[in-house]
């Protein structure tokens, strides 16, 4: 009887465990989902910008298109990535004597991975460089060349497929992007496709 | 390569379900012991890692649909930037494939040149944002451009608040001082403040003075000195700490403007600090 008692309550102990384990991963683990299935292996993603930019105080740098290119996959239940190639296209500022003579991302690939704050999933992109060398005689960064580095971390909304990138989502995921020695201000509403093998599938995260 | 489509990897189904009854079992178990809620999706994902793997050793029938060679071809083409091939997977333009629940808006196709790197003389002649520049009077919060104290602003005292910096390269053979607005005035770029001739040495100026061998160049309001005044309701200015490779001996009174395109000549460093002002 006794026995029959302790292997009960191993039992117990046992899914308790479990359960813990479960909860555990459905609320800081999120992994890439298709059709409401989990990624296996590898998946290519585009997306660009619906609308994007980036502020370096008081000066608002756009570009008319915001393009990335990111690899993703499921480690241990959880998403993982790469950022492999952002290009961007026709980059101008708010200002009119400041001009966009170069802008690129650099130290590609960077690493992303996703997260839960509050139960809203996130992605995290990591390791960003994006030096612009500005032109223009009367502006104020005229002939100056200004880095963003830092982290940034997106909200995303599973029945829209977007990715948003804001003040609010970079505070929650305790993000932050840098220039000129301070944060900057990064807002992007990036729409997601699978361009590999879940073409025309719907893109979730939970 | 081993890789499959993504129809054979969810043609799992025999050790999908056995997988799964498992987990109803044991999601069972948990409700009924009335302390388990969900994560049940998350862990049947994970359940069917392994038997889907099983499954695809049978090698999957692939019914495979929109993920032929022409995907293939495409996606494996590593070395073509996405916007070159971003009109292929817009998914607003026709949703009709096997998944019918894609949602997702589409990608714009990409206009005109994509932004280059700078070249390398670009870069030997640009000046670069590397230093840093900080004031008591200027606190930045929340990615906004610091708040600058009225003293300092022609609602106040109009003088220069206390300004400190760091990462002057080595080498450097004179610092200068400036404060301009972010956007020009009728087209050209307004200084606020100018101040050449300063020591490579120093670190900081305190507020209302400057050190010996410093020289003030005339502004944009065509005084000599300081003055912080938006015309408006209110500006973005920049404070800058210009560290020059030469000295470049300018003058009392020196023009601020042309002074600055010197400085940019010289190929420099710059320590930036924005500083919004809004009268009360």
């Amino acid at each position: 009887m006794r026995t029959k008692q302790t292997a009960i309550g191993a039992a117990l102990a046992a899914l308790a465990v479990l359960c813990a384990m479960f909860a555990t991963t459905a609320s800081a683990a999120p992994a890439w989902k298709f059709e409401a299935k989990a990624l296996e292996g590898t998946e290519v993603i585009l997306g660009g910008a619906l609308d994007s930019s980036l502020t370096v105080p008081g000066l608002t740098t756009k570009c008319e298109n915001f393009l990335y290119k990111l690899t993703i996959k499921n480690e241990a239940g959880t998403g993982k990535g790469e950022v492999t190639e952002v290009p961007l296209y026709n980059c101008t500022t708010n200002s009119s004597a400041c001009a966009v003579k170069s802008i690129v991302a650099e130290k590609l690939p960077w690493p992303s991975k996703l997260t839960t704050v509050s139960t809203t999933p996130y992605i995290i992109i990591e390791g960003v460089k994006v030096p612009i060398l500005y032109s223009g005689e009367e502006c104020v960064l005229g002939g100056v060349l200004v880095t963003v580095t830092g982290s940034a971390g997106g909200s995303i909304d599973n029945a829209k497929e977007t990715a948003t990138f804001n003040s609010t989502t970079l505070t929650a995921t305790g993000t932050s992007l840098k220039a000129l020695g301070q944060k900057i201000e990064w807002n992007g509403l990036f729409p997601t496709e699978a361009f590999q093998w879940h073409r025309e599938q719907a893109l979730s995260v939970s | 390569m081993a890789q499959r489509t993504g129809a054979e990897r969810f043609l799992a189904s025999p050790a999908k379900s056995a997988s799964a009854r498992v987990l109803l079992a044991l999601a069972l178990a948990a409700l009924l012991l009335g302390g388990c809620g969900g994560g049940s999706s998350d862990s049947e994902s994970q359940g069917t890692a392994s038997s889907a793997a099983a499954a695809e050793q049978e090698g999957g029938k692939a019914s495979a649909p929109a993920v032929g060679s022409k995907d293939r071809s495409g996606s494996q083409g590593e070395s073509k930037a996405p916007g070159a091939a971003s009109g292929a997977p817009a998914g607003g333009e026709d949703s009709s494939g096997q998944g019918g629940q894609k949602q997702g808006p589409a990608i714009a196709a990409p206009k005109g040149p994509q932004e280059q790197a700078p070249s390398a003389a670009e870069l030997a002649n640009a000046t670069v944002a590397d230093m840093s520049l900080q004031s008591p009077a200027i606190l930045s919060s929340g990615g906004e451009p610091g708040s600058l104290s009225p003293a300092y602003t022609c609602d106040g005292k109009d003088s220069w608040p206390a300004l400190s910096w760091s990462g002057v390269p080595a080498g450097t053979a004179e610092l200068a001082l400036y404060v301009m607005n972010v956007q020009p005035v009728q087209g050209q770029l307004f200084v606020d403040w100018a101040v050449a001739g300063l020591d490579p040495g120093l670190t900081a100026i305190e507020e209302g003075k400057l050190p010996k061998g410093a020289v003030v160049g005339q502004n944009s309001f065509g005084e000599p000195g300081y003055s912080i005044c938006p015309q408006g309701s209110g500006e973005i200015y920049m404070f800058a700490i210009y560290a020059l490779p030469k000295r470049l001996g300018a003058p009392k009174g020196f023009d601020a403007r042309e002074l600055r395109r010197q400085i940019l000549a010289t190929s420099g460093n710059v320590g930036l600090l924005p500083a919004l002002y809004a009268h009360s």
